[in-house]
């Protein structure tokens, strides 16, 4: 049960991440400035986040949609491991910066809270290499398709929410009335 | 019919990432909502002009005494209300710091008038730092005669006790626009002028 669960939770874990992304590439490729050493050009940046945004929802609707897959598992803890050096590193490298890691949807920072938060992704990335019964994880072609279709609508809800946060300015964003 | 315990699993996760992100969805619609709508609420932020403002008792933080509060006395005086956990009331409070630091507040009273508890102040960074007086109000009938319905609130009191103006401000340049105001037309009449009901930010021109 922990290691669907934990299955479950990374896969929407990186469609939520990878969607909100999506809605922000612009400071996605500004974090990745940050980790690439040489200049390159300002569309580069913008690919390879366009590119990572897209790996995230790809995997993570593979790793909801075909629970089976082992190959699916081991990319998703390649994923997981990804996220702890990348989170240690900016903690080493560019603490308090923003990670962008949610995209608008949250202000983690690289900081201590944000490796230990990378960490326990990991660990649901470990939990879901676990074997587990066959009958547990054998799913339909039409259940596969609606969790695909599942994994879709998550991507664009969790777009439309980054982007409806990032709508206006930081500053009336975070005023708080009574 | 049996389904695999994967999708019972599966769908509930799914169910609390959309539920989720649908509330955060409505959070920010309300926000949006209440920064681009006036509401009755905002026009009815702070006490009017050109009123005798209300004395009240206060605990000081620093040192946890009972205070009064007397409006006038010959001084002017500036009430923030503010709190701790409320961002644009860092800025607020930012302001007023670096106004203090210039010797802009020398000639007034400035008191930071908080709702939120003691601990809260060690959240913040700004209002550990400033040397600005801290109180609670002793009783919540403060923010109803100053009408504090919502943070960050400015209330510029002048030597006689009259309010001359109130408004949610956060920038320094508007807080100058208030004191300059205020100190400017002391000078020439004797007494301040009215110079805002409830100014909103953007109604502020610094270059005045």
């Amino acid at each position: 049960m922990l290691v669907l669960c934990a299955k479950a939770a990374f896969a929407v874990i990186l469609i939520i991440a990878g969607g909100a992304k999506l809605a922000d590439l612009a400071g996605f490729a500004e974090v990745l400035r940050l980790f690439i050493g040489t200049r390159w050009p300002a569309p580069a940046y913008t690919c390879i986040a366009t590119g990572t945004a897209f790996a995230e929802v790809l995997l993570g609707c593979a790793s909801l949609s075909f629970p089976a897959a082992k190959w699916v598992n081991l990319l998703a803890l390649i994923a997981g491991c990804a996220f702890v050096i990348v989170s240690v590193t900016g903690l080493a490298l560019h603490r308090g910066r923003s990670c962008n890691c949610f995209g608008a949807l949250s202000r983690i920072k690289f900081d201590v809270q944000g490796v230990f938060r990378s960490v326990i992704f990991a660990v649901f990335a470990v939990l879901a290499m676990i074997g587990v019964g066959p009958s547990a994880v054998r799913l339909g072609v039409t259940t596969q398709a609606l969790l695909l279709a599942a994994g879709a609508m998550l991507i664009s809800v969790s777009f439309a929410a980054a982007k409806a946060l990032a709508a206006l300015p930081e500053d009336i964003r975070r005023v708080r009335s009574r | 019919m049996t389904i695999p315990l994967y999708l019972a699993v599966a769908q509930w996760a799914l169910l609390f990432a959309l539920g989720l992100l649908v509330f955060v969805m409505y959070r920010q619609l309300g926000r949006i909502y209440q920064a681009t709508t006036k509401t009755s609420a905002d026009s009815e932020l702070g006490p009017a002009v050109d009123t005798m403002a209300a004395s009240f008792e206060y605990t000081l933080l620093s040192d946890g005494t009972a205070q009064h509060f007397t409006p006038g006395g010959g001084r002017p005086s500036l009430l923030a209300f503010v709190d701790p956990t409320c961002p644009a009331c860092e800025q607020l409070v930012s302001a007023l710091n670096a106004a203090a630091d210039g010797a802009e507040l020398d000639d007034f009273r400035v008191l930071l008038l908080t709702s939120d508890p003691p601990a809260y102040l060690q959240v913040s960074d700004t209002f550990r730092a400033t040397r600005l007086e801290i109180g609670r109000p002793a009783a919540r009938a403060t923010q109803d005669d100053y009408k504090a319905t919502s943070t960050p609130l400015l209330v510029v009191i002048d030597a006689h006790g009259v309010v001359r103006a109130a408004g949610s401000v956060r920038h320094l340049s508007d807080v100058r626009t208030f004191i300059n105001k205020t100190t400017a037309n002391t000078t020439a009449q004797g007494h301040l002028p009215p110079v805002a009901v409830s100014a909103p930010v953007s109604a502020i021109n610094p270059e005045e």
